[in-house]
């Protein structure tokens, strides 16, 4: 029997990588249905079965994929013609420009398949053959395009849910459910539960993870086929995938692993309903899984499960495990909040002083601590953990929180810092004009209340702000003050409702801070470059996200629209290479294109 | 003998004054962009709403497309916790004033037709997304015509989408202005639809050229 070239699922599913299709189009030894009219075969051990002859590897589209520079998919046809031939080693001229050898460059269909431009590849190799009709495409080409299409129509019914269809494309072209292929594998699983053929669909991530190499990918699926699995069906997966055909290199620790998170998961949504209870034994779980996992979200909801209990110093000291792992705001609102609860306030403005003045939600905890006088009109009860308008914050429920700060409004009175949250909820669903009406009462109603303490009266704070403000050798203090977050607000509300010139007016005059000012002047900044382009004065577009680079990073949306400035100045070289750039950082639709188009036109490839 | 060079030095002059502005030429595309959009007091929209406690005018806002476009928005109260603002918008299409106007002309602000159903169903989506939707059969009436309207509700709201266009010439519009484009959002608590589109039922317009009303409203 050959030997197939990954252990893929479609591998098992009777297909020829390479030559000799028919040879392999049987069910042979250890070959079995996953779906009606689709055979698997389940891969033979590495050393048995018959490699194939050195040098008869097929090449072709590994040295495509080194010439287009598609590292990721060069990997991918690498490993996997190693698999086929274990003796073979990469072609040490991979990267030196190859001479067209058959007569016929098949750059260009490979370049239409790659694009997924199907009709178009088949209709460029029968233009081809009319002119050459001595020229055979290679069969590595035919069979890309088989296979491309074959997905193309698998994803295509997955992604509209018709999901019989999807079955019948899997049947109908098995090599597109394969290990490198794996999105399919999970496509086809997922219709098969779809379908209420659990069984099935159990079957095939069960293929899956005692057949793809990869420890990740087995974990992932795990993960996947929790949607639809039975713990106990989940258990076998997962011993299925911690110990079946384990591939040299691999460590399936974490595909072990991934019961005891999906368990802990269970756990932790259950800790953080109000009147969930857990066990010794299930919290000894959870708090063993989230250390091993270093894992901050969950050590964080940990925190607010003890929080809610008063039982302050756990609380603490989850919080403290998930601001070491990965300091964020939400990490330090708990830390805030449980210090408070164990009468610790110095404590408590420490871990806020980070986020103080630029997460509403730190600010927020900090009242807490230092409760604005007169706002509850007597002594403030201790600390509850997260009230109900920070439970809608922390679900971004935006709708709640104008009904959390309407409800708060009514029972303690309207503060400026109510109205001011109520602008910020606004803005947040897309209701820029209320939101700037806010931010304007916000600040009227701020000029009557007792000024907040301010950095100077906090000893830590106010050092850290020298000390920031002598770093970024800013005038202001980096720490906005309540009038500055209120003109701030408004200031993003009018740009939000499309005032951009009446803000660039304004911009110098408005009394916000010089962070706020820089990312303020970045967002006209990138405005106008996306009018210049729309306008075709590339020259302004570059120059204007030229000034706009020296305020803040760019952003890839707008290292496209230079990529595209670049490209409508003739200037091909430096496009490509902006385009490039961010393709092999995140590859996107928008990003293909440009690297696509202008390849194709620095290369007259139309 | 002499008129050959004569010609030659005639043609390279030509050929110069025609090339010299090339330099500092700038494409003549951008009077046919639409401007970025400019506040405005609420007085300064062409076009009064009843009083209205519920949605009153908190915002106004307008901008030009090349010189035959003016487009407005009012901005509304919105009571209700639902995203997306409240508003009445109105798109003034008027007739070019010279013949280089006429043949350079932007893009149209609104198409016509102004939905079709996969366009409309697309707008509801965006504006009403998880609510359910109905497109009214019949449409409704108010001072300037017939216009066609939406409802979309879930538990709590109710909101209405409504869109008009005024062509009529003979009685309405006066020369200079070709049409105008009304869209009205608005979302609210009351269960019945028609208080939500009360305001546009009553809206008036108070374009300077002087559009009158249909004609009719006594019928009404």
């Amino acid at each position: 029997m050959m030997r197939l070239a990954v252990p893929l699922l479609g591998a098992l599913m009777v297909v020829p990588l390479v030559a000799a299709p028919v040879a392999l189009a049987q069910s042979g030894p250890g070959g079995r249905a996953l779906a009606p009219g689709v055979k698997v075969e389940v891969a033979p051990a590495p050393g048995s079965g018959t490699a194939p002859q050195p040098g008869t590897v097929d090449e072709t589209a590994l040295r495509y994929y080194a010439r287009i520079g598609d590292v990721e998919r060069l990997e991918a046809e690498i490993a996997r013609l190693r698999a086929l031939d274990p003796s073979w080693d990469p072609p040490k001229d991979l990267f030196a420009p190859q001479p067209v050898t058959s007569g016929v460059d098949e750059s260009p269909f490979w370049t239409l398949v790659s694009a997924g431009k199907f009709a178009e590849a088949r209709a460029a190799i029968a233009e081809q053959r009319r002119k050459t009709p001595s020229w055979q495409p290679s069969a590595k080409l035919l069979q890309e395009l088989d296979l491309a299409e074959g997905s193309g129509r698998l994803r295509s019914a997955s992604d509209t849910k018709r999901w019989q269809d999807v079955v019948d494309a899997a049947a109908a072209q098995p090599e597109a459910v394969a290990c490198n292929r794996l999105d399919n594998a999970w496509r086809l699983a997922e219709a098969y539960a779809e379908l209420k053929q659990t069984d099935r669909a159990f079957d095939t991530y069960k293929t899956v993870v005692s057949q793809c190499p990869s420890a990740k990918e087995r974990r992932d699926t795990i993960f996947k086929a929790s949607r639809y699995l039975s713990p106990a069906q989940l258990r076998e997966l997962t011993a299925l995938g911690a110990t079946a055909n384990p591939a040299p290199g691999e460590d399936y620790a974490s595909v072990r692993a991934a019961e005891a998170e999906l368990e802990t998961g269970r756990l932790l949504e259950r800790a953080g309903n109000a009147k969930g209870n857990l066990s010794a034994t299930e919290l000894a779980q959870v708090e063993t899984t989230v250390r091993e996992r270093r894992d901050a979200d969950s050590a964080i909801s940990l925190g607010w499960y003890f929080q809610s209990r008063k039982q302050y110093a756990l609380a603490q000291s989850w919080f403290s495990e998930a601001n070491g792992w990965t300091p964020s705001d939400r990490a330090a609102e708990g830390l805030i909040l449980a210090y408070n609860g164990l009468g610790k306030k110095a404590e408590a403005r420490e871990a806020g002083a980070p986020w103080r003045g630029t997460s509403s939600r730190v600010d927020q905890a900090l009242k807490a601590v230092d409760p604005p006088r007169g706002s509850s009109g007597g002594a403030r009860p201790g600390p509850q953990g997260p009230s109900e308008l920070d439970r809608t914050l922390a679900r971004r429920d935006f709708a709640g929180c104008l009904v959390a700060v309407q409800s708060a409004i009514a029972k303690g009175g309207k503060t400026a810092a109510l109205v001011q949250q109520r602008g910020w909820c606004l803005l947040e669903l897309k209701r820029p004009s209320e939101a700037e009406a806010a931010f304007v009462e916000a600040q009227a109603l701020a000029a009557r209340e007792p000024a907040p303490k301010t950095p100077a009266q906090n000893p830590s704070a106010a050092a850290r702000a020298a000390r920031d403000a002598a770093t970024a050798g800013a005038i202001t203090p980096p720490t906005a003050t309540r009038a500055q977050e209120n003109a701030y607000g408004q200031t993003v509300a009018r740009m939000a409702a499309g005032d951009t010139v009446g803000v660039n007016r304004d911009l110098p005059r408005l009394n916000i801070t010089a962070a706020q000012k820089a990312e303020i002047r970045a967002s006209l900044l990138a405005t106008e470059a996306n009018r210049a382009l729309e306008d075709m004065r590339y020259r302004d577009a570059l120059r204007l996200l030229d000034a706009r680079k020296e305020l803040e990073t760019e952003p890839r949306n707008l290292s496209i629209l230079r990529g595209w400035a670049l490209y409508n100045l003739f200037r091909f070289d430096e496009a490509y290479k902006v385009f490039k750039g961010v393709d092999d950082r995140l590859s996107t639709e928008e990003s293909r294109e440009g690297v696509l188009t202008t390849w194709k036109t620095i290369y007259h490839d139309w | 003998m002499s008129g050959v060079p004569r010609l030659l030095r005639l043609s390279v002059l030509a050929a110069a004054l025609l090339t010299a502005g090339c330099a500092g030429w700038v494409r003549d595309n951008s009077t046919q962009l639409p401007k970025p959009w400019q506040r405005i007091t609420a007085d300064a929209l062409p076009v009064t709403l009843p009083e209205s406690q519920q949605f009153p005018v908190l915002a106004a806002r307008m901008r030009s497309t090349g010189t035959v476009y003016k487009s407005y928005i009012a901005v509304l109260g919105n009571p209700t916790v639902l995203e997306g603002e409240n508003r009445l918008t109105v798109d003034v299409q008027t007739l070019p004033d010279s013949l280089f106007g006429a043949l350079v002309q932007p893009a149209r602000v609104f198409p016509v037709p102004l939905y079709t159903m996969e366009t409309l169903t697309k707008a509801l989506n965006r504006e009403f997304p998880e609510m359910e939707v109905k497109v009214a059969d019949g449409g409704r009436r108010n001072r300037y015509g017939d216009y066609d309207y939406a409802v979309a509700q879930d538990e709590a709201n109710t909101c209405v989408f409504a869109w008009q266009l005024i062509t009529d010439h003979a009685r309405m519009l006066p020369e200079r202005i070709e049409a105008v484009r009304l869209e009205y959002r608005v979302c609210g608590a009351s269960r019945n639809p028609r208080v939500l589109l009360q305001p546009f039922d009553g809206l008036m317009l108070t374009l300077p050229e002087g559009v009158l009303d249909a004609g009719d409203m006594g019928v009404l």
